[in-house]
């Protein structure tokens, strides 16, 4: 019985040798290392997939190298593809920028019309990740847009300033990072995606 | 007549000094214009010398641009090298007090992991456990090494001892300052139904199902050995030591894994199964504490040996050739997340199977356990609050452990947590695992 065991074992040694032997000169690497993921499908994974476990953490926690061990170590603790782990690494590494102080009032700033994206898409894209379809937000922290009193009840400078500057709402443990983290919006997209929020969400 | 042309010359001296007197006050005009030109062009002067002076001193040579892109290419390097190390992990520390016992505080675990990854290609991690006991000593553990390699977008392989993917709690959730509550669910622990970990290979990842998703483990290990305990001449199954054995004492591999499924948003299934053999490699004794045969319990018993108390009889007793048992493990897990709210369950049976042959001779036995727990942040707070019930079955009614547990969080941050938690104990009578505990615990990923 221990004989026959021993020779399918040798077996099966010799089988992976022989893949293994095959398989080692395809062994390569990506040139461009950490490759650019998808910002607004990162901003997705990381909502659907890290709250699954624990407790959400602030963008702003880690630099960008340490966001790079730290998506690899979670690609095999959460059984993500590597497609997810560079969407998720790079709305990380465009998330963790600081916040500025807002300590001063904001000058008053006149609606000026969108450019290129409608404010339904760049809310698509940028921020419904966190604050989900309905407004309600989709993880802790995140606040509830429909509520009367909620933020958009503040003025557009009010809103214009924390969404350009980042901002951490009353008992959330983690800030929203400047422009959502998505540092390719100009002003003018910032205003269409506020007009959305007030159209679509505020009662 | 001479008088005449006297009168004309006097005339004419003094249209001439008519005429000579505005020349000479416009002459003063524009000398003072001059004047006034000539300072202006003075100030102009020193300040063209002052901007000049700071531009001398602000101009940047050829040489310090040189340096300057030398210092941003350094940068990137230090940035995006082809080798990362990065250090993270876990502790906590805090203070529990157990029916009929004195409270005290306690360092629950300090846990480093490390992190050194080539590019996308190969990481290495690895998690040490520190722990301090009840008497002041410090113990280390390898809670688990593993060199993983990225073969393409889909799987990873990765060697060495690995937590076991059997479930959730054990590969994701018993960080402290991931866990809920201050306390893993009774079966869970390094003495219960779930195996904690494992060496040998395994490959994992996940893929896209449609606009589902699914991830898996598969993996080949060691396996499992078990204890058994003698009381009068009959030997039973005390318990499994599933914590990644770099032996595999009875040649035969166990091999297992996990497939999970993520149907709808929020909501992860998952099924574990293993399979395979496992044999008894220890015996505890009457008074409990652990023996292994070494190389000293095969030697021939000398007079001096048979003079010996019965626990050294026991030690003499040949397990090398103990037949492989077999062993079989079933699990199921959900969680569902919605905002604020999660709600998890895991359920894990295993199952040893009975040898009537061996010095050990005993019959199979079955360990099960499965908790629910339900967790909530309180909106606009950092205020969360945990709800878990587990019950625990094991042969042996000194396990067997019923509970309720319940805990109030506060989140500092997202992984710096203060817990308060209280267990309800059901258990045999008198027993520890009957004991109602308090506990309070800061728990700090980094």
């Amino acid at each position: 019985m221990k004989t026959k065991n021993i020779f399918s074992e040798k077996i099966l040694l010799t089988i992976s040798v022989v893949l293994i032997a095959f398989w080692l000169p395809s062994i390569t690497y990506s040139q461009s290392f950490p490759e650019k993921g998808d910002f607004a499908a990162g901003a997705k994974s990381w909502a659907d997939n890290c709250s699954r476990c624990h407790n959400m953490r602030d963008p702003q926690d880690l630099r960008d190298d340490q966001w790079i061990t730290t998506t690899f170590h979670m690609r095999l603790r959460a059984g993500l593809t590597g497609q997810q782990t560079r969407d998720i690494l790079t709305f990380l590494q465009a998330s963790n920028n600081r916040m500025k102080e807002v300590d001063e009032v904001p000058q008053q700033v006149d609606f000026v019309p969108t450019t290129n994206l409608s404010g339904e898409d760049i809310y698509d894209q940028t921020c419904i990740a966190c604050h989900g379809a309905n407004g309600k937000g989709m993880v802790p922290g995140a606040p509830d847009f429909t509520k009367s009193n909620g933020p958009l009840a503040q003025s557009d400078e009010v809103l214009l300033q924390h969404v350009t500057e980042g901002f951490m709402s009353k008992g959330s443990p983690m800030a929203m990072p400047p422009k959502g983290g998505n540092s390719s919006l100009t002003e003018n997209d910032i205003q269409a995606v506020l007009q959305h929020m007030k159209k679509t969400f505020s009662n | 007549m001479k008088s005449a042309n006297g009168n004309i010359g006097r005339l004419l001296i003094a249209i001439a000094m008519a005429m000579a007197l505005p020349l000479s006050a416009m002459a003063d005009d524009k000398y003072d214009l001059l004047k006034q030109q000539v300072e202006t062009l003075k100030i102009q002067l020193e300040q063209v010398q002052k901007s000049l002076e700071q531009y001398e001193s602000n101009r940047v040579s050829k040489e310090e641009v040189e340096e300057l892109k030398q210092e941003v290419a350094e940068a990137a390097e230090w940035k995006e090298p082809n080798t990362l190390i990065h250090m993270a992990g876990y502790a906590d520390v805090g203070y529990a007090n157990q029916e009929n016992s004195d409270g005290s505080f306690n360092v629950g675990t300090f846990s480093p992991i490390f992190h050194y990854q080539y590019r996308d290609l190969v990481m290495l991690e690895s998690e040490l456990e520190f722990k301090i006991g009840d008497d002041g000593e410090t113990d280390v553990a390898l809670e688990y090494l593993t060199i993983d390699y990225f073969l393409n977008d889909y799987v990873a392989l990765l060697g060495g001892k690995f937590l076991s993917p059997i479930g959730q709690f054990r590969q994701n959730l018993h960080p402290s300052w991931i866990n809920k509550l201050a306390s893993a669910p009774p079966g869970f622990g390094h003495d219960g139904a779930a195996p904690v970990s494992d060496i040998g290979f395994q490959a994992r990842g996940g893929f896209p199902m449609g606009n589902m998703f699914a991830n898996y483990a598969a993996y080949v290990s060691n396996g499992p050995e078990l204890i058994s305990t003698e009381e009068d001449g009959e030997f039973e199954l005390e318990g499994i030591e599933a914590e990644g054995f770099g032996r595999d004492s009875d040649g035969k591999k166990v091999f297992g894994g996990r497939f999970g499924f993520l149907p709808v948003l929020g909501l992860e299934i998952g099924v574990s199964l293993a399979s395979g053999k496992a044999t008894v490699t220890s015996i505890e004794l009457a008074h409990g504490d652990v023996k292994e045969p070494d190389e000293h319990d095969e030697e021939e018993p000398d007079e001096h040996d048979e003079a010996e108390s019965e626990d050294e009889t026991e030690l003499a007793l040949d397990l090398s050739d103990e037949p492989a048992r077999d062993y079989d493990v079933l699990g199921f897990d959900f969680v569902w997340s919605l905002n604020s709210f999660a709600l998890r369950g895991e359920y894990i049976k295993t199952k040893v199977g009975a040898d009537y042959t061996g010095v050990t001779a005993s019959p199979g036995e079955t360990w099960e356990t499965w908790y629910t727990q339900a967790s909530y942040v309180f909106p606009q707070t950092k205020w969360e609050t945990a709800l878990r019930y587990t019950n625990f079955d094991s042969p042996h009614a000194s396990q067997d452990q019923k509970q309720w547990a319940v805990g109030l969080n506060y989140l500092f941050t997202g992984s710096f947590i203060g817990k308060v938690t209280y267990e309800f104990n059901d258990g045999l009578d008198g027993s520890q695992t009957d004991a109602n505990r308090w506990m309070f615990q800061l728990a700090y990923g980094f």
